[in-house]
């Protein structure tokens, strides 16, 4: 029970990052993004890629070991050296963090020189067909991430021992915690207005004097690195990196659904949906073998019941459970400005 | 060839003071259709000109090159003495030349007060870092509130300050508009239309502010408006345009006397 | 020299292509919301093929089904899209609504491809009916069939277009939605009817494609790239230009690939990558596309 728990709280933060940054992207500052999951494919390649190799090279393990070729022999021999050593486990995964922060934000800029020059839908469409691209590329390459198999990682928490598997939740709820907070603060600040501005009307946001070139590029930047990280968390907390899994399905059409559902622009609308439907989806996952009597998988089921949600939502409640709602003036003076009139 | 040279007619005062927008020789064009040819124009600081002419005559493509929504085909337009011909619309708002729509463009899903808040130049929370610490940018942040009531009351808007800028009025949006470009501590604001479908007891209230504006801040105008009838007796100076051409300019009485100026109306 | 299965594959391929990408600019260009399900709707289909040949039958029992099921399904996907434009949903959710289209079949088609699985007793997760073609003059019927399939329609489109009071008034309303609407053209029967037509010719084209090559329930996804990449290459919002772009794309995607691969054998598993980065270069160099530019040479002369 306990277990089921800390899985679905933790699967919760993951999608609670993915979540925020779209909302962050669309429902502020107004870029239509259907390729969420290419810096979350990056971040998780990233992750299947360095700190193995990397914890190879420092403890001088044989050389005619591939980290990928002879994955098992060398997860192996990892976990017998990192289960006595906590403090290059931590090192490995904020490397890992900070590489895949940095990766991702440069990717964020790159990815701006197509996202400002096309109309929307066109982005959309782009975006959606460059993550696929790279999905591809990550199943194809076997040196990369263990190609349509997928890799064994190593797990940065195993110096816990028996607590070993409990170590990256934890890990992923306190990071989450920190990247709520930022995004919260920043949509609460004159910055949040400012991106909902450039929504409503790109050339009123650049005639009141804003760059709105430079803030989507920025905003972009930022968003690409969080969901970099969510790809990362999600990497290390799973133990291993299939990259054929990182489907457009699941890594971009849910969220999709989650903010869509909770309240597009509305930061703790989009909470509420992200938390309602990951409880949906892994009670349904975990109590599959109760429908043993079907001639299908039932997980089949998820898309259709994902759609049906869609086309209620989109039918009777296009803005969403909880709809964005601008802050009364008196409020922000007294709440956020500390102003007493 | 229209005369370049300037003479201020309402306002003998104005006669001293330095231009502070120069328009000169500008054409632009789409396709092989001119827009705007050859167009000179000046407009000293501290006053409000007046640019009138009929419907596709160039006045809205002109106000779009001057903020720089369009970028002239020739010529040069100089801004307190700088180049703005080639400058990004943001930039040219950062030194003090700001504008209006024709339709207006407001936030429509922020409050009138966001709309104006977020107008607010070199805000310290609009930086992406800088916005996570709210004690880098609170001071400013209280000022600029301070200033929005100020400018709520000017143009009327007190009791709107929580309204979605979308469930305004015609002549609201127009209010909120000018309360939009008060923000932003312009030198200089081109308006577009700024009475255009507001009934004459309003327009005459937004003119009126526009006067105290120039006498309170010494702000200078240029404006673009049709109702004539209305509008003259606010300006100090009229420039006419047709078909992409500077056809006239002089003072609003002796526009007023131009008998066949009516004529190019008519057309 | 290019081996022959190479060029046949090509060949095969940019036929099937060209009309998927023909669709959909097609429907791009009548509702302006690109149609995210069109492929996952065109190889649908795909798994009637595979039924009628499990049953004993020959593959191409299917087409007129698969024209029905494409062109059923594509019609209530219209009537959706467009009941949700007409209470003013905006672009996003136009496209989510046909992410739900996409998202029940893709889920549908696993389904039966688990039936499948139970009731024949085979593995229906991927598969390649080529064992169940046959040959004229030595070479496999499908390349016929998909050839003749696509030239007719193409031509056949084309009459019906100039030649038709139904073709004229739909062009009319591709020229200017609002515009035939004010005219008295019943733009909703015309819309529907297209729409119908065009997701029909996605599932006929999708019911060809296992013939040659291997099946799987992700193709969609897949080949969604591949289509993209013609309609940019042709021009998002040219007909022609995306049937052209297909063949550019189905030819540098087999061919190309293949004369790299000679030198990079790793190169060929990468096949519908190279489709994407000549999408990305064409977005970025000639947003147009060949359309464009053709209309650039002619103007400029």
């Amino acid at each position: 029970m306990i277990d089921l728990i800390i899985d679905i709280i933790a699967f919760f933060c993951i999608y609670a990052i993915i979540t925020l940054s779209l909302n962050f992207q669309q429902g502020y500052t107004g870029i239509f993004n259907l390729g969420l999951y290419f810096p979350i494919i990056v971040g998780a390649i990233i992750t299947a890629y360095l700190p193995g190799r990397l914890a190879m090279i420092i403890y001088g393990i044989d050389s005619k070991l591939d980290f990928s070729a002879n994955n098992a022999v060398v997860v192996s021999i990892l976990r017998s050296k990192l289960s006595s050593d906590p403090i290059m486990s931590i090192m490995l995964l904020v490397l890992t963090m900070a590489i895949v922060a940095l990766t991702c934000y440069v990717l964020g800029f790159l990815s701006a020189y197509p996202a400002l020059k096309l109309p929307a839908d066109y982005l959309a469409l782009f975006m959606l067909c460059a993550s696929e691209s790279l999905r591809v590329i990550g199943m194809q390459t076997d040196w990369l991430a263990g190609g349509v198999m997928g890799i064994t990682i190593v797990n940065p928490f195993w110096w816990l021992g028996g607590f070993s598997y409990y170590g990256m939740p934890v890990f992923t709820i306190l990071a989450t915690l920190f990247i709520i907070l930022l995004y919260q603060r920043m949509c609460d600040s004159p910055l949040g207005r400012l991106l909902k501005s450039i929504r409503e009307n790109e050339l009123t946001a650049e005639s009141v004097g804003k760059d709105v070139n430079k803030i989507k590029r920025t905003t972009l930047a930022f968003s690409f690195t969080m969901l970099g990280l969510a790809g990362v968390l999600h990497a290390f907390m799973m133990g291993a990196v299939v990259v054929g899994g990182y489907t457009r399905v699941d890594f971009s059409f849910w969220p999709w659904l989650m903010m869509i559902i909770g309240g597009t622009g509305n930061n703790i609308g989009v909470f509420l949906g992200t938390f309602g439907l990951v409880l949906m989806r892994r009670i349904m996952i975990v109590g599959k073998h109760y429908f043993w009597f079907l001639p299908f998988n039932v997980v089949w089921f998820e898309p259709i019941l994902l759609a049906i949600m869609l086309m209620v939502t989109l039918i009777f409640r296009p803005e969403g459970i909880l709809p964005e709602k601008s802050p009364r003036i008196k409020d922000y003076m007294r709440k956020v400005l500390k102003l007493e009139s | 060839m229209v005369s370049q040279t300037l003479s201020v007619g309402q306002n003998p005062s104005l006669k001293e003071n330095k231009p502070i927008l120069i328009v000169d020789n500008v054409s632009k064009r789409f396709g092989s259709f001119y827009a705007l040819q050859n167009i000179f124009l000046t407009v000293p600081e501290k006053s409000i000109v007046l640019l009138i002419g009929p419907n596709g005559s160039g006045k809205t493509t002109l106000i779009n090159c001057i903020s720089g929504v369009y970028k002239p085909d020739g010529g040069k337009i100089l801004f307190n003495e700088k180049d703005i011909t080639k400058m990004q619309i943001h930039d040219i708002v950062r030194i003090g030349l700001v504008r209006s729509f024709q339709v207006p463009a407001p936030f429509k899903k922020l409050t009138v007060a966001e709309n104006l808040l977020v107008c607010g130049q070199n805000n310290p929370g609009e930086n992406f870092l800088r916005s996570l610490n709210r004690r880098r940018w609170r001071v400013f942040e209280r000022e600029l509130v301070e200033r929005m009531f100020k400018v709520l009351r000017t143009v009327g808007l007190e009791d709107k300050a929580d309204t979605l800028a979308g469930e305004l009025s015609g002549g609201q949006l127009k209010l909120l508009e000018l309360g939009r470009l008060l923000m932003m501590n312009p030198k200089m604001m081109l308006l577009d239309e700024p009475i255009g479908g507001v009934n004459p007891v309003l327009a005459n209230k937004i003119l009126s502010h526009i006067i105290d504006i120039r006498n309170e801040f010494g702000a200078s105008f240029m404006i673009v408006e049709h109702r004539l009838d209305i509008v003259m007796k606010y300006v100090d100076y009229v420039y006419v345009l047709s078909k992409g051409n500077l056809i006239a300019s002089g003072s609003p009485t002796e526009i007023v006397e131009k008998k066949e100026l009516y004529d190019v109306y008519l057309a | 020299m290019i081996p022959l299965p190479i060029l046949l594959t090509a060949l095969v391929y940019s036929f099937i292509l060209s009309l998927l990408a023909m669709g959909f600019t097609l429907q791009y260009i009548t509702l302006s919301v690109p149609n995210l399900a069109y492929a996952t709707i065109a190889f649908a289909s795909t798994y009637l093929t595979l039924t009628f040949s499990l049953m004993g039958l020959t593959p191409y029992v299917t087409m007129p089904f698969a024209f029905i099921l494409g062109g059923a399904i594509s019609f209530m996907l219209y009537k959706f899209v467009s009941f949700l434009r007409d209470r003013g949903t905006s672009i996003v959710g136009l496209m989510m609504a046909t992410i739900v289209f996409d998202l029940i079949i893709y889920a549908g088609m696993n389904i039966y491809a688990d039936y499948l699985a139970t009731v024949f007793k085979i593995y229906a997760g991927s598969f390649s009916l080529s064992e169940f073609d046959f040959k004229i003059f030595s070479f496999p019927a499908v390349l016929f069939v998909s050839g003749i399939t696509s030239i007719s329609l193409v031509v056949f489109f084309t009459l019906m277009l100039v030649k038709t009071k139904f073709g004229v008034a739909m062009r009319a309303v591709m020229e200017n939605y609002n515009l035939a609407s004010v005219h008295g053209i019943n733009t909703e029967r015309i819309l529907s009817t297209a729409w119908f037509f065009v997701g029909g010719l996605a599932g006929l084209s999708g019911s060809l494609y296992p013939i040659w090559f291997a099946m799987d329930p992700w193709v969609g996804a897949r080949m969604f790239i591949s289509i993209f990449a013609a309609c940019v290459v042709g021009g998002l919002r040219s007909i022609y230009g995306s049937l052209l772009g297909g063949f550019i794309i189905a030819f540098s995607e087999v061919v190309v690939t293949y004369l790299f691969s000679i030198y990079f054998p790793w190169v060929w598993a990468y096949r519908s990558v190279t489709s994407m980065v000549i999408a990305a270069i064409a977005l970025v160099e000639m947003p147009s596309g060949i359309a464009g530019l053709i209309q650039k040479f002619r103007g400029g002369r």
